[in-house]
């Protein structure tokens, strides 16, 4: 629970910017759907370090999914600032923000999300299509991967004829695809046993321990604990 | 992992739709060469037909209308209704050569055939016919027939051969080189021999008149009329109103099958807007681990001119076959009739299939531009919340 001093990132200017891998500022999102507007998110500021493992926390419905999308360049914020890696998400266009995701971050969702009907393999490289790579650096890059999750035996395997835990590796394993220095997670685990909830885990420990920034949306405190930074999500602000 | 590869496999995915998107359009093509290739066949050969009359103007009783006029083509049977008053009376302008024609008919074998009397070495001159055997018949009275090809043919008819007309007995004399017109269908004997035969007391079915001077044509028009009670249209006239008859016939043709095709393309959409639908999540996914947009809205369009391809190419191919059982039938229909023996040509050349087949791609992949734009336009977390 070593949060970061918040005067840094305040009164640091430029310098704060290099060391922290992510900065929001006073960031809203409202989603105009049909009838009445939802708040979700009611002006966050957080600063994330450079290679560190942080989680979100917080009661379902406020906000932690909205505030990860913001992070991982899937949705640009209704007012505020969103900077990630030194780019400013608000300001990106769609085509920007879609190269933004396939060299930069990798996501991990609760369910999963793999294309069921592409195979393993073909479920990795067709997120490295996604940043241009040639169909040699695909295969080559994407048996390593599997080989690094422990799935290289499921390789040609059709996608939904994985277990839960098989389908979070390979979710894991494509995310990994462009080598991105940023890796985003919505409960990755709140849909696995407790066994493949410990092999991901460890997967992510790995991750982190090679220096990638880890930002986790969960629910359990037990491995929240695991995390060097534990920020709580409230009622779509992010409580200091 | 290509697009190529990704198009397949979700093109494939439902392989029920596929198929039934796949038969509408290429019902659609189908149709689409189907018509064409009878529309331009039946044009083609009224082209050809009206090239071949050899003549400026064409002489009719009054009141003959444009079908009448236009079976003036093909040999068939008119009624003798010029008489031979008239006849002469428009053999006495200058500047004119007239060429009478005598429809009549008969039978060989209980099988209807047209018979023609002309005056037999002008007419061979005008129309360069040439001789495959025998000679052209001399006397005027002769009762010798000048077979054409297709006829000659169809009945084994050999110089020398002798067949009945109106129970006079005649005798082949010669039998021409096929000329590709209604002409070939035809059995010539000598104008006078025939008013004799069929008893027309010296009456005639039609003329046709060359005009020395083509630019008074219009003159010996007026010069015709004034000299004798009867009609007359100039080739220009009649081609206008063979063609107008044989373009309204396949505009109609075109009409039907720009129906069918445009009836395949909502086809196209309602199935692409479909797998939008399905695929919503799919494309979610896609966005969020990096598609651009153009990426996803690519996809969706190859998967459109994939229907376009393959469709197309089966419409040319299934149409193409269609097109050469159906010609036959048409060949002998009422409209038709006036082409004579002459054959429709069923295979559309190659041109136009080439044609055909880049309108359907065309056609399937404007069909495919809302529906892949819908799709690209989806934002990933939008896509993704959908449950
Ligand atoms: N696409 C959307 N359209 C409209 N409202 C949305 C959308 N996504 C989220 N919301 C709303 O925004 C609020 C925050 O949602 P969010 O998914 O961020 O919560 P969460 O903290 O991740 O909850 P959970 O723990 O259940 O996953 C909720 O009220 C939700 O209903
Ligand atoms: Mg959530």
């Amino acid at each position: 629970m070593s949060s970061a001093p918040m005067g840094a990132a305040i009164t640091g200017g430029t310098t704060a910017a290099r060391e922290h891998v992510m900065t929001v500022r006073d960031a809203h999102k409202t989603y105009e759907g049909r009838g009445v507007p939802v708040h979700a998110l009611r002006g966050v500021d957080l600063d994330i370090d450079t290679g560190s493992f942080t989680c979100l926390i917080g009661p379902s419905g406020h906000g932690k999914s909205t505030l990860l999308h913001l992070l991982g360049g899937l949705d640009r914020p209704s007012s505020g600032s969103v900077t990630v890696l030194g780019e400013h998400i608000e300001r990106m266009s769609d085509a920007q923000l879609a190269r933004f995701r396939a060299h930069r971050i990798g996501f991990v969702f609760q369910f999963f999300n793999l294309l069921k009907g592409l195979t393993v393999a073909e479920n990795v490289q067709l997120a490295m299509s996604f940043a241009g790579a040639s169909a040699r650096e695909q295969r080559s890059r994407t048996d390593e991967l599997l080989a690094s999750v422990g799935l290289s035996a499921k390789r040609d395997a059709r996608a939904n004829e994985l277990s839960g835990g098989q389908m979070q590796r390979v979710a894991i394993a494509r995310a990994l695809a462009n080598d991105p220095e940023v890796l985003l997670l919505d409960e990755p685990t709140g849909n696995l046993d407790s066994a493949s909830e410990s092999e991901v885990l460890g997967i992510l420990d790995g991750l982190h321990a090679e220096g990638r920034t880890i930002v986790m949306v969960t629910h359990s405190l037990e491995i929240a604990a695991r995390a060097e930074r534990i920020v709580e999500v409230h009622d779509g602000r992010v409580l200091a | 992992m290509n697009d190529f590869k990704l198009v397949v496999r979700n093109l494939l995915g439902s392989r029920s739709r596929f198929a039934l998107t796949l038969v509408g359009i290429t019902l659609g093509i189908t149709s689409l060469v189907v018509m064409m290739s009878l529309g331009a066949g039946l044009r083609a050969q009224i082209d050809k037909q009206a090239a071949d009359l050899g003549a400026n103007l064409i002489v009719t009783p009054k009141g003959w209308c444009a079908y009448e006029q236009v079976k003036v083509l093909s040999g068939t049977q008119l009624p003798d209704a010029i008489p031979a008053e008239d006849l002469a009376a428009i053999e006495q302008l200058e500047g004119i050569r007239v060429l009478p024609y005598l429809t009549v008919g008969s039978a060989i074998d209980n099988e209807p055939v047209p018979v023609t009397g002309i005056r037999m070495d002008e007419t061979v001159a005008s129309k360069r016919w040439s001789l495959a055997e025998g000679e052209v018949p001399q006397a005027e009275e002769a009762l010798e027939v000048l077979a054409g090809a297709a006829v000659a043919d169809s009945f084994g008819l050999a110089v020398g051969d002798a067949l009945t007309l109106r129970g006079a007995t005649f005798t082949v004399a010669g039998v021409l080189e096929a000329a590709g017109t209604g002409d070939d269908g035809v059995l010539f004997i000598p104008l006078a021999a025939a008013q004799k035969v069929y008893e027309t007391d010296g009456r005639i079915s039609f003329a046709a008149v060359q005009v020395d001077d083509l630019d008074a044509v219009d003159l010996a028009a007026q010069r015709i009329t004034d000299a004798a009670n009867v009609a007359v249209v100039s080739d220009r006239q009649l081609l206008a109103s063979v063609l107008s008859v044989v373009n309204t016939v396949s505009t109609t043709l075109r009409i039907i099958a720009a129906v069918a095709v445009l009836t395949a393309a909502f086809g196209i959409v309602n199935t692409m807007l479909m797998a939008t639908f399905e695929r919503r999540r799919e494309i979610g996914i896609m966005k969020s681990i990096g598609s651009s947009n153009a990426r996803i809205f690519r996809t969706f369009m190859a998967e459109a001119a994939t229907y376009g391809v393959v469709g197309g190419l089966i419409g040319l191919a299934v149409g193409t076959g269609v097109s050469r059982l159906l010609t036959p039938l048409i060949a002998q229909n009422e409209f038709t009739a006036f082409v004579g023996g002459a054959r429709v040509d069923a295979v559309p050349p190659l041109a136009d299939m080439a044609l055909i087949l880049g309108g359907a791609v065309v056609v399937a992949t404007l069909a495919g531009v809302y529906p892949a734009w819908r799709a690209a336009r989806l934002t990933p977390v939008e896509a993704i919340s959908y449950e």
